[in-house]
């Protein structure tokens, strides 16, 4: 399979990105096509005896197997390859952060394959070929589904049961369906009609989406109980975690999660957003590390912020994996993302302490203790320094994480049950109430889109097998 | 001789541990004496005992060195001696020749033995012979040990006479009868004298002594040898070597006909095929109640010699001349022989119809006591020297000079030449030539005539249109018959495009069926057996000639008779059909033939007893089908559908051919398979040795097509889509055909005649009632899967068809791992935490690791559990630094792994005092001494393989331990190929090779045939170095217990059990899958048979194989082993991430390549590696104290603390049944000495180490005389070791110190000679002369008082020059077959050679001043050869794979010329003298072999340095 020699005379070369200052002009993906390389960087692919890719995605992606019919030129089979494991490769192709590259064995002497690259490229040939189309089940069970959040999990979950035979129905609370697919994560990194076009395909397939009803106040669980066979429950992990400090209410303090679902309404059309998201000509300072912190900064910067900050509490992670950090572990090593290219200063080891408000109401700066990670009975924790640092701004955004569903209406009023974290409890998938099964981050906590399509096959095939005895 | 298989179902339940008398094998030394006048004289007889106790170390000994494996002698009926003897007791004998003497042990007790002797009696008057009397004769048993004289019988001869006027044949004919009746009926009437009645011999002719004896002991056992009047015209002798100790002495030979030196690879095939053929008997000379009497022919609990004799026996009595008989059941290699005359050509095929070859190396001698010979099978892998006196005597043995001549009464010495026979006719007084024998027997008849009237050739037959499948989609065929996509894409879309098998490396680390979770395909719970030790494997590529896949289609009939009608079969080239074949043999419409097909499906609505049913009515059809006259059954699935489901094909062939053999009916019919689960070279392989006789693979069309059509595989051209589909169909072909070649190659097969039925798999995980039904003679020692749960496994596929179908095929994941796929003990968990615990050097990771893989019930070890015991605190447990040196790490060699992993690991090992294993590749001798820092890199094992790199005198000096490596746990049976790429300059200088240049290591060590060679390795590497403790490694398979003990009876000090899943090397994957078993297995039957023959205390055991944890260690020191081996995981430690790349040489962590980018990437450190061992040992100690053993020592072979788990595992486990693993012999350790076997000096070893002390004290050249003889052997190589001791592989200056010796040298004469030596041997040598050559010169030459011409007379034997490495070689005579096979850098002359000469030479160079033998320069890649062709006929015994034949050049006479003059000027060579004499004219007939790898390397080498 493959080339066996390809690595030792193929570089690591991604696609081209659109330059910073042109990007920033609008909301349009980053990425140009990857064109011809696709089967050139597929030929990096060493064919590994144990292939840790393989275990390292979530999904199990037949990596191996696609990059050696991406190789010989056959994206059609590379296409049915990947299919069998992912449901939605044009979502992962853009939007995961690729733990199989970081568990590639070529990484260990060497840059990975590419491969998130190549399955973009895989799927987006598949579409503009004309691959997927509209496959309808083969045979009808007579049995129904209810699926709550349309999601990744909840759309994975959709397709897998649909393809079974089962009638699914999807309830979505906001007006469009795809979840933080949708709402949270920006077009830049995936374009809206990416999720849109999927979604027409699975509705043509028969899958049923309901939008604006929100279960649990439109609904009540146990109404979709009875006329469903069995319910699914997808919400995602969406109770922001906030920082309680003084000075929380000042007026330009906001979650990440509703800057940036704001910002996806204005570029979807929907409306033309809430004035007090705007950062244009703002000095925008936003808390947390993490991705959606990228993306809170590379929305401001393409609304015309005047400066974005972003502070860290954690120490700036080394440039390379240490011997603490050993390859295939996810590597926890700075990553610079296409925001961070885009004109923005990183603060690390910085602690919130107050926000500080002028008489108004309005936020005029932040006030931080350093901070400096060190390990206590076992347990990670920030210990000030004794250092302070005042940060003045215009507005600060909270992408320091989410804790766990939000509860009320559907679970606060259902007696589902939640588990220790604060998520939905189940075993096997299923929850608390015979036939009402939950998958995704409603279930595992906030984590990769790639996991809710991953829980939302796992949790289908339970259903399915609990519809099916 | 051995029983592969005995009737095992029954068997089985006397033995209730591993071992098995049928496993036993043995090998020997034979010869016989006569006068070609005919003349019975009292030297004959004395002679051939003479002869017998010179080949004393041809034998073997057990526990007790005074009892033998068995001797014996077969004479003329001594008429004068017998006469006056009987007359004493008042008994008159007949005319000579007219009465029949039986000599007979019968059982001592004495009631037992009058109940014999009055049933004997009776037959003897219903047979209407009248008794003359008879005579006890006089035994002396004091010499006897004590378990020979425990079973010592009472030796009888009874004298008959016929009633009525017979003449002497038809009295030979009812001695057969009465002999053949008596011994069966007395052992069904009286079980207990199965071992203690015996009919030795029962003739008008002839009279065999023989028994439980060493060979010094025949003569003072038996007194009647020592009598005066005790003369015969001719004696043939045998002395036994058996891997046994068990004993038995009625298996001691001669037999009546044969004494046979070798084994019958195809035992089982041809006693089925005996005891169908038996039911077609009919003969105008025996009365069909004879033979209803004589039945049965062949009998599975005898062994293949005495079998073999036995159908000789038939074959002679019916009417055919003893050579006729010889040429049918050991015919030569014809089908690729372009010399062979028609008329012996079309004997072979004619009679290839009747009878199989009885395949497998074979030295026969046979006599009829009017005739005596000696046949050497095809591929001539034993020794038979000849000569003939001038005094009209004949001398025929395994060894040149074990019956000395004077040289002036030489008149020739000759060898015999593989596939040919030497018959003496001692009334007609002369020799008869194998040329001129076989050209009557084969114009006797008219055979050619005969094929062109019955043989059909299917590419004759029309054409017809290819069937339809039934009901069934392409989707859920593919299912229904378990394919996956990785079998697609990695097994059969190589064979499509490259039209051969695929390689793979890392081993197989993924369970055996029966421990699989995944659904398997029948086959895959058979293990393919291959040969170790007492036979060898071919090379089915190198030495193609001998091998034939030819397959004949039809009826066999009545083999005592012969007719055109004999031969009415179709004859296809190879036995895989193609869709169009298969299509012509349903539909044949010639007179003769009649087909029927029998449907091979079961109904799925009955998973209890569906399939047992289904196959009981197919046998009653198939039974009913062949009684009604049809003689070709296709059993087909091809109509399987989801109501409907496939019996595996291996199943239905297995159950209807026992079925048949059964019902005497199977040699009526041929078997013809068209199955959809049969896709490998495996499952082709498991069908044919279960029975099959052809097979259609139609579901491997399917892909085929598929993927053309879906341009998985590529086009020709776009329209023409059938061609590119038929080149493909013949890729796959060849493809499958070669590896089947390679199959029964590795078992010493040579022909699919032979190999078809011969059942050389062992089933684990099937019960004994499938086994019974299906694959009778089998030996499944754990039980296993019953009918219903091989329907399960059917059915679930099924279901998968059904549920899966919309979805693409499962991946499979066995030989790539997949997250989906098959489980694989080294998958990403357990290699990243195993990599964490060695470079963190944490115990909690190491942890991880091992309770990953302790639990999952996916190794035989993992069904055992420990026993309650009352446990011990921690620190009464011996230190983890003693248990750490009894580690290994397993032999890979410098070449395979790069030199920064072979050092780090020698590194480590040495530091921990453990063992680095050298491999196959030798050493860099800067390795031998210590470095700055105080580390060693020297690997104190190395390993001595058959390809012999780098094995040099200095090499086995500097080591601690030496091992033989008998096989790879990955590959057994096959050789090896390092590419020209991988050979660098420094891999070249190790191995004693030229950079660039291929190197292949043959499949056997071309100096161990069987038992007794491996006892003279032994005993050369002793003599190397002894010192060095000897290790045999030896691959786990049924049988491997008492090839073990065959090992240490050889004197080995270790034996290494290896696990079939080792194994690192690149191999085929069919061989990576499905050969060897696991090291629980042949570690726990290797402990018990050497337990109970009392050889356990001569030596270590070994054990390796995917040894992983504390837990493993632990198990394998209960089982049986002291110490243990550990590759793979060492590899791991050092950064091996299992990529299975070893052989492209693409290796991204820079082990397993010699690319200098890659190996840079390499960051294993010796710290990771002693990190794993200590973690090991450290959980081993703490299983120790749990079970409360203090120390290993008390530990070892204690399996009564081991249970078998009942729970743990998949629904399969439970099947198992592991008793007699767990079998415990009452032992306890009590080996005492490294080596345990030391073999001490003689006094010519002394003699010769003092003149190497001399001189080191002088620094004097001296010259020495000594007389030597044919026991004397491996001269010089203590004497080498010396020098090496103390000067290294620089040796002495030349000339140092001349030995001349008279006589004629044993075995290894000059072995390992280190420069300096110049050994003069006045005489003749036997095998392996100058073997491994370490720069000493050797010189053979004839007497000069011999009338003789030296050219035309043998005066060395086979396989001179093995694996030299330097020096030079002056032979004036013929020597042997393959003269400097893998020589790589020795200079020889010789004034001709056998077969196989200059055979995968990589150096040096080979002057032939004669004739040559067949496939000269097979695989030779290095070196020139120049041979004096002054008949012009070499380029007929030339094989031109890998060399070209050129002229020499003017500067290549040059160096021609002197070195022949320094021929002449060593051995006064006449021949040599009349070339340079003539040297114009004869210059004219060299000609230069010069091997093409090696000619690309020089032009190479120029054209850079002509560039600067």
């Amino acid at each position: 399979m493959g080339k066996s020699t390809g690595f030792l005379e193929v570089k690591r070369q991604e696609p081209q990105m659109r330059a910073p200052q042109e990007r920033v002009k609008d909301f349009k993906e980053h990425y140009l096509p990857f064109g011809d390389f696709a089967g050139d960087q597929a030929s990096r692919c060493m064919d590994c005896g144990v292939p840790f890719c393989n275990s390292g995605c979530p999904l199990g992606n037949r990596i191996p197997e696609f990059n050696d019919a991406v190789y010989r030129g056959n994206f059609r089979e590379a296409f049915e390859v990947l299919r069998t494991t992912n449901n939605f490769p044009e979502f992962t192709g853009r939007i995961c952060p690729a733990p199989c590259e970081s568990s590639c064995v070529l990484g260990i002497n060497d840059s990975p394959v590419t491969i998130e690259f190549i399955e973009k490229e895989i799927s987006e040939r598949a579409w503009n070929e004309g691959w997927i189309v509209p496959k309808l089940p083969v045979i009808r069970t007579g049995k129904s589904v209810a699926i709550i959040g349309s999601g990744p999990a909840g759309m994975a979950a959709a397709d897998q049961l649909n393809q079974f035979g089962h009638r699914v129905k999807v309830f979505e609370r906001d007006s469009r369906v795809g979840g933080l697919l949708t709402f949270g994560i920006p077009d830049y990194k995936l374009e809206k009609h990416v999720v849109s076009r999927r979604a027409a395909i699975m509705e043509e397939e028969g899958v049923v989406f309901q939008c604006n009803t929100e279960i649990g106040t439109d609904i009540t669980l146990d109404e979709l109980r009875e006329s469903f066979d069995a319910v699914l429950i997808s919400i995602g992990s969406k109770e922001p975690r906030d920082v309680g400090v003084k000075g929380r209410q000042s007026k330009g303090v906001h979650f990440a999660m509703d800057f940036l679902h704001n910002n996806n309404q204005i570029i979807a059309g929907e409306n033309h957003g809430n004035e007090e998201f705007s950062t244009k000509g703002k000095k925008v300072l936003v808390l947390g590390g993490g991705d959606t912190g990228s993306d809170c900064i590379g929305t401001s910067i393409r609304n015309g912020a005047k400066e974005v900050i972003q502070v860290t509490i954690e120490e700036q992670p080394p440039e390379e994996r240490t011997d603490q950090n050993p390859w295939p572990e996810w590597p926890k090593i700075l990553k610079t993302s296409s925001s961070h290219e885009e004109g923005c200063t990183r603060i690390w080891g910085l602690n919130a302490t107050a926000f500080n408000s002028n008489e108004g109401g309005e936020l005029v700066s932040v006030s931080f203790d350093e901070v400096r990670g060190e390990e206590f009975n076992g347990r990670w924790q920030y210990v000030p320094t004794g250092k302070k640092q005042t940060i003045s701004c215009d507005m600060a955004i909270l992408a320091i994480g989410f804790k766990h569903p939000e509860y009320n209406g559907l679970i606060a009023d259902s007696g589902l049950k939640t588990d220790i974290r604060g998520n939905v409890a189940a075993t096997d998938f299923q929850t608390n109430f015979e036939g009402v099964f939950t998958a995704g981050d409603a279930r595992r906590g906030q984590s990769l889109v790639v996991w809710a399509i991953a829980e939302g096959r796992q949790a289908a095939e339970k259903i399915n097998k609990s519809l099916s005895s | 001789m051995s029983n592969h298989f005995s009737d095992l179902s029954k068997k089985n339940k006397e033995y209730s541990g591993l071992y098995h008398p049928s496993f036993e094998h043995d090998s020997c030394g034979i010869g016989f004496v006569a006068n070609l006048n005919g003349k019975q004289e009292r030297k004959i007889v004395e002679g051939a005992i003479t002869m017998l106790e010179n080949m004393e170390h041809r034998g073997g000994q057990g526990a007790e060195p005074n009892s033998g494996d068995g001797a014996g002698i077969l004479v003329q009926i001594p008429h004068s001696f017998l006469s006056k003897s009987l007359q004493r007791s008042g008994l008159v004998l007949p005319l000579e020749g007219s009465y029949g003497v039986g000599n007979t042990f019968f059982p001592k007790e004495k009631s037992l033995q009058r109940k014999c002797i009055t049933e004997l009696e009776k037959y003897i008057t219903n047979f209407k012979l009248r008794l003359i009397g008879y005579r006890n004769i006089p035994v002396n048993n004091s010499s006897l040990g004590k378990s020979a004289k425990d079973t010592e019988p009472d030796h009888i001869q009874f004298f008959v006479s016929p009633l009525d006027d017979l003449d002497q044949n038809t009295l030979e004919r009812k001695l057969v009868v009465l002999r053949k009746y008596a011994n069966r009926t007395i052992h069904q009437l009286f079980p207990d004298t199965y071992d203690s009645f015996y009919i030795s011999s029962l003739s008008s002719k002839t009279l065999i002594y023989k028994g439980q004896l060493t060979t010094a002991q025949l003569k003072t056992y038996f007194l009647d040898l020592q009598e005066k009047e005790f003369k015969s015209a001719l004696a043939l002798v045998h002395s036994r070597f058996s891997t046994n100790t068990t004993p038995k002495w009625k298996l001691a030979q001669p037999f009546r006909y044969i004494a046979h030196n070798g084994e019958i690879n195809t035992i089982a095939g041809n006693v089925n095929g005996m005891s169908s053929k038996t039911a077609l008997f009919k003969d105008s000379l025996f009365t069909e109640q004879e033979l209803e009497l004589v039945h049965p022919i062949c009998d599975v609990r005898r062994s293949d010699s005495s079998n073999l004799d036995n159908v000789v026996e038939i074959l002679t009595a019916s009417g055919r001349s003893l050579p006729h008989a010889m040429m049918m059941l050991v015919p030569e290699a014809y089908e690729n022989d372009t010399n062979m005359s028609a008329e012996k050509k079309s004997f072979y095929k004619y009679h290839a119809h009747l009878m199989e070859a009885w395949d497998g190396p074979a030295s026969l001698s046979f006599t009829d006591g009017e005739i005596v010979g000696a046949i050497l099978d095809r591929n001539g892998l034993r020794p038979s020297r000849y000569t003939l006196t001038k005094d009209g005597m004949v001398i025929m043995s395994s060894e040149a000079g074990s019956l000395p001549v004077e040289p002036l009464n030489v008149l020739r010495k000759g060898r015999l030449e593989p596939g040919k026979m030497f018959v003496a006719d001692l009334k007609q007084g002369r020799i008869i030539t194998d040329e001129e024998i076989k050209d009557q027997i084969c114009k006797a008849r008219p055979y050619e005539k005969w094929l062109l009237e019955g043989e059909v050739d299917i590419n004759t037959l029309p054409a017809v249109s290819e069937k339809a499948h039934g009901k069934s989609t392409y989707e859920e065929r593919l299912r229904f018959h378990g394919y996956t996509k990785e079998e697609i894409e990695r097994v059969l879309l190589p064979m499509f495009v490259e039209g051969k098998e695929a390689m793979g490396s890392m081993g197989a680390d993924n369970p055996i069926a029966a421990l699989s979770e995944q659904p398997q395909h029948l086959s895959h719970y058979f293990r393919q057996r291959f040969a170790q030790v007492s036979n060898p494997p071919i090379d089915s590529i190198r030495e193609r000639s001998v091998m034939s896949l030819t397959t004949l289609l039809g009826r066999t009939r009545n083999v005592l008779d012969a007719t055109s009608l004999h031969c009415q079969k179709i004859r296809l080239e190879q036995p895989v059909l193609s869709n169009a074949d298969i299509q012509k043999l349903r539909n044949i419409s010639i007179e003769g033939f009649s087909v029927h097909q029998i449907e091979t499906l079961f109904y799925a609505d009955n998973p209890q007893s569906g399939l047992e049913n289904a196959i009981k009515s197919i046998c009653k059809e198939a039974d009913f089908a062949v009684k009604s006259g049809n003689n070709l059954l296709i059993l087909s699935d091809r109509n399987a559908d989801k109501n409907r489901v496939a019996i595996p094909a291996l199943l239905a062939v297995g159950a209807i051919h026992h079925y048949l053999i059964k019902q005497g009916v199977r040699s009526n019919v041929s078997l013809i398979v068209e199955s959809g689960d049969t896709r490998t070279t495996h499952h082709f392989a498991t069908l044919f040795g279960y029975g099959a006789n052809a097979v259609n693979p139609y579901m491997v069309y399917d892909i085929l097509r598929h993927s053309v059509k879906n341009n998985r595989l590529e086009k020709d051209s776009d329209k023409d889509y059938l061609s590119s589909y038929f080149k493909y169909v013949n890729n796959y072909k060849e493809a499958i055909g070669n590896g089947l070649l390679k199959i029964f190659a590795k078992m010493g097969i040579s022909t699919f005649e032979s190999y078809q039925g011969a059942q050389i798999f062992e089933p684990i995980g099937i019960s004994n009632r499938v086994i019974e039904s299906c694959f009778n003679g089998s030996v499944s020692r754990i039980s296993g899967l019953d009918f219903e749960h091989i329907a399960k496994e059917q059915l679930d596929k099924l279901t998968e068809a059904i549920s899966q179908s919309q979805h693409p095929l499962p991946y499979g994941g066995v030989y790539h791992w997949r997250i989906d796929g098959e489980y694989h003990h080294m998958n990403p968990k357990t290699i990243t935490s195993l990599q964490r615990a060695c470079r963190e050097g944490s115990y909690e990771h190491f942890k991880t690791y091992s309770n990953l893989l302790d639990g999952n019930g996916r190794s035989l070890r993992h069904l055992l559990e420990f026993k309650q015991r009352p446990s011990i605190p921690l620190d009464e447990v011996e230190e983890v630094k003693f248990i750490l040196k009894r580690f290994a790490t397993g032999a890979m060699s410098f070449g395979s792994i790069s030199h920064e992993a072979h050092s780090t690991l020698a590194i480590a090992m040495n530091r921990i005092g453990a063992k680095s294993n050298s491999g196959e590749g030798g050493e860099d001798e800067i390795r031998f001494g210590i470095k700055k820092d105080g580390d060693s890199e020297n690997s104190a094992i190395k390993q001595i393989a058959s390809g012999r790199f780098g094995v040099t005198i200095n090499y086995l000096t500097n080591a601690v331990e030496l091992q033989i490596k008998m096989a790879q746990g990955a590959k057994p049976g096959e050789g090896g190929h390092l590419p020209g790429h991988k050979v660098d300059d420094w891999i070249g200088r190790v191995r004693h090779s030229t950079p660039g240049v291929g190197l292949i290591s043959p499949p056997p060590h071309h100096d161990i045939y069987s038992i007794e060679d491996l006892a003279q390795l032994i005993h050369d590497l002793k003599r190397a170095n002894p010192k060095a403790r000897v290790s045999v490694k030896l691959v786990s398979l049924a049988g491997v217990g008492t090839i073990a003990a065959g090992v240490v009876k050889a004197k080995a000090d270790t034996v290494l059990i290896s696990g079939m899943d080792g194994g690192t090397g690149a191999s085929p994957l069919s061989s990576i899958q499905h050969a060897g078993v696991p090291w629980e297995l042949g570690l726990a039957e290797a402990h018990q048979t050497l337990v109970q023959s009392r050889l356990r205390d001569r030596v270590l055991l070994q054990t390796d194989g995917m040894i992983r944890t504390g837990r493993d260690l632990a198990i394998a020191t209960l089982l049986g082993a002291e110490e243990w081996g550990v590759a793979t995981a060492a590899l791991i430690a050092e950064g091996c991430v299992m990529m299975r790349k070893c052989h492209l040489n693409t290796c991204p962590v820079g082990i397993a390549t010699q690319n200098p980018e890659l190996r840079k990437l390499f960051s294993g450190k010796p710290e990771h590696v002693i990190n794993m061992f200590t973690f090991m040992a450290m959980e081993l100690r703490e299983i120790m104290a749990e079970l409360g053993f203090r120390t290993i020592e008390e530990m070892i072979g204690q399996s009564y603390i081991l249970k078998q788990n009942q729970k743990a595992g998949n629904w399969k486990s439970g099947l198992l049944d592991l008793a007699p693993l767990l079998l415990y012999s009452n032992w306890s350790k009590s080996i005492k000495g490294i080596p345990a076997q030391p073999i001490p000096n003689t006094t010519l070893d002394n003699r010769l180490i003092e003149a190497v002390h001399t001189y080191k004290e002088s620094l004097i050249p001296a010259e020495y005389v000594f007389d030597i003889l044919n026991t004397d052997r491996s001269t010089g190589t203590l004497a080498s070791h010396e020098v090496a001791k103390w000067r290294g592989s620089a040796g002495l200056p030349n000339k140092a110190l001349q030995f001349n010796f008279r006589g004629s040298a044993g075995q290894s004469f000059g072995a390992f000679g280190s420069k300096g030596l110049f050994l003069n041997l006045i005489g003749e040598s036997n095998d392996y002369t100058g073997k491994g050559l370490s720069g000493a010169q050797i010189v053979i030459r004839k007497p000069s008082n011999a009338n003789v011409m030296a050219h035309e007379n043998i005066i060395c034997g086979n396989v001179a020059l093995y694996g030299a490495t330097s020096g030079e070689l002056y032979v004036n005579g013929i020597a042997g077959e393959r003269f400097c096979v893998r020589n790589s850098g020795a200079s020889a002359v010789a004034e001709g050679v056998g077969d196989h000469a200059l055979e995968y030479m990589t150096g040096g160079e080979a002057i032939i001043l004669g004739k040559v033998g067949k496939n000269f320069g097979a695989g030779m890649s290095g070196g020139i050869g120049y041979v004096y062709d002054y008949e012009g006929t070499f380029l007929s015994k030339f094989n031109s794979d890998s060399a070209d034949v050129e002229v020499p050049s003017t500067s290549d006479l040059v160096h021609l010329k002197s070195r022949i003059q320094e021929h002449v000027k060593y051995t006064d060579s006449e021949l040599g003298n009349q070339i340079i004499r003539n040297w114009e004219t004869a210059k004219t007939s060299f000609v230069k072999i010069f091997p093409r790898d090696f000619k690309r390397v020089l032009e190479a080498k120029e054209s850079m340095e002509a560039y600067g």
